[in-house]
């Protein structure tokens, strides 16, 4: 999963055993990143 | 285009014409009750709401010297008519 | 059988006015209603969003796009059939001295030239720095009765010919109360009609009541009047998204009447 600092604005990866935390900061407040994939929209 | 007879004599048909809404049916009747030997024709048609019937049922009565269903042919032949004479008035007219 | 007679009013290319004499108000509804609701014109109807940085959700692009309204040629397509467009547009680079960027519907980029934005000038998004729309869309075409947005016909009506009569000379000191009509009035007693604007009166002529700011006391001043609708005329108001031309969207109005009485004719016959 691919966050992103609020503090800091670095990319960050969390895995299972980190916790939430920034590994570069500390900060606890981790934004996520909108999916790279293509989104298919249906038009209403 | 789907139709269904509901009921059918020589002088009366009453027919359900699947997937048509007021735009053709009123045409379509406007044409039937401008046609000879026709004495009657109307449409029924139920809101989306009622639950019930929702596809137009068309009815047409017939003086004793006409056959419905050969009116219904002759009403959509005048519908096809009338189309035609209007385009023909537009184009000349654009 | 029918002798129509049409005159044209007012004609333009998205936007005209004319008048059909001895037409049953059955056969003029009906082609109005198949003028909005059954005349097929293409839409935006599925999007693939690569990126979409801007301060929209993907679905309130989709909505705007959808409202853009695309040429849609005769005979070319049938209902379902789908072409593809795309649009990639970034917010102002750092050298750029304006603070955003305008993602208009010219900046859509087709891959079939038939079918492509009316107008070039509709406003989609604007983008700041760094934001960036980049997506491909298929339109369908498809009819309004289905949505909205696949409408050809955007202002479609008509009412009356109205007939004004003179009737005699309004009294010395009655009330000059305004007069106002609207739509196209066919002048009989065009001797005591004062122009306003456009040529001299005659009789009649058809005058859109816009010439006399819709008020009759300013064509017939002084004058005593008698409005009656004329039977079976009808002036009818078409005008078009764009997607298609007036003489388009009538005619193929008319044709899907008459495709349904041939289906319905073929299916009695049997």
């Amino acid at each position: 999963m691919s966050y992103k600092c609020s503090r800091c604005k670095r990319d960050v990866e969390l895995d299972e055993y980190g916790g939430v935390r920034c590994p570069y900061c500390g900060h606890r407040v981790l934004l996520k990143e909108r999916s790279r994939d293509i989104k298919d929209v249906d038009v209403e | 285009m789907e139709l269904r007879v509901i009921e059918k004599e020589a002088t009366m048909v009453s027919i359900e014409i699947a997937g048509e809404d007021h735009t053709f049916m009123n045409v379509l009747k406007g044409a039937l009750l401008e046609t000879e030997g026709v004495t009657a024709a109307t449409y029924d048609m139920n809101p989306e709401q009622s639950g019930g019937q929702t596809d137009p049922v068309l009815t047409i009565k017939t003086d004793e010297h006409t056959d419905a269903l050969d009116a219904l042919e002759a009403g959509t032949e005048r519908v096809i008519q009338k189309s035609d004479d209007f385009e023909a008035a537009f184009e000349a007219a654009a | 059988m029918q002798d129509y007679e049409v005159e044209f009013v007012e004609r333009g290319d998205r936007e005209a006015r004319f008048l059909v004499r001895d037409i049953t108000p059955a056969f003029a509804n009906g082609i109005r209603r198949a003028m909005i609701a059954d005349v097929p014109t293409f839409s935006v109807d599925e999007l693939r969003v690569v990126e979409n940085s801007s301060v929209m959700f993907d679905e309130q692009i989709g909505l705007r796009l959808g409202l853009v309204p695309l040429t849609t040629p005769v005979d070319e397509f049938e209902v379902g059939d789908t072409v593809t467009l795309s649009l990639d547009v970034q917010g102002p680079g750092r050298e750029e001295s304006t603070e955003t960027v305008t993602a208009y519907s010219g900046d859509i980029v087709t891959s079939d030239p038939m079918v492509e934005p009316a107008d070039e000038n509709i406003p989609i998004i604007d983008l700041k720095p760094g934001q960036r729309l980049e997506l491909e869309a298929d339109a369908v075409l498809d009819r309004g009765r289905e949505h909205a947005k696949h409408q050809g016909g955007v202002a479609v009506g008509y009412r009356h010919l109205q007939r004004v009569e003179v009737v005699g000379e309004k009294g010395e000191f009655e009330d000059d109360e305004p007069h106002i009509l609207r739509g196209v009035i066919e002048e009989q007693e065009a001797a005591h009609a004062s122009a306003g604007s456009g040529g001299e009166p005659r009789n009649g002529e058809l005058v859109p009541t816009e010439a006399f700011d819709h008020d009759l006391t300013n064509r017939y001043p002084g004058k005593d009047l008698e409005v009656v609708d004329v039977p079976n005329a009808f002036v009818f108001h078409v005008e078009t998204d764009g997607s298609l031309s007036v003489d388009e969207l009538v005619t193929r109005a008319v044709d899907s009447l008459r495709g349904r009485a041939e289906e319905l004719r073929d299916a009695v016959q049997l």
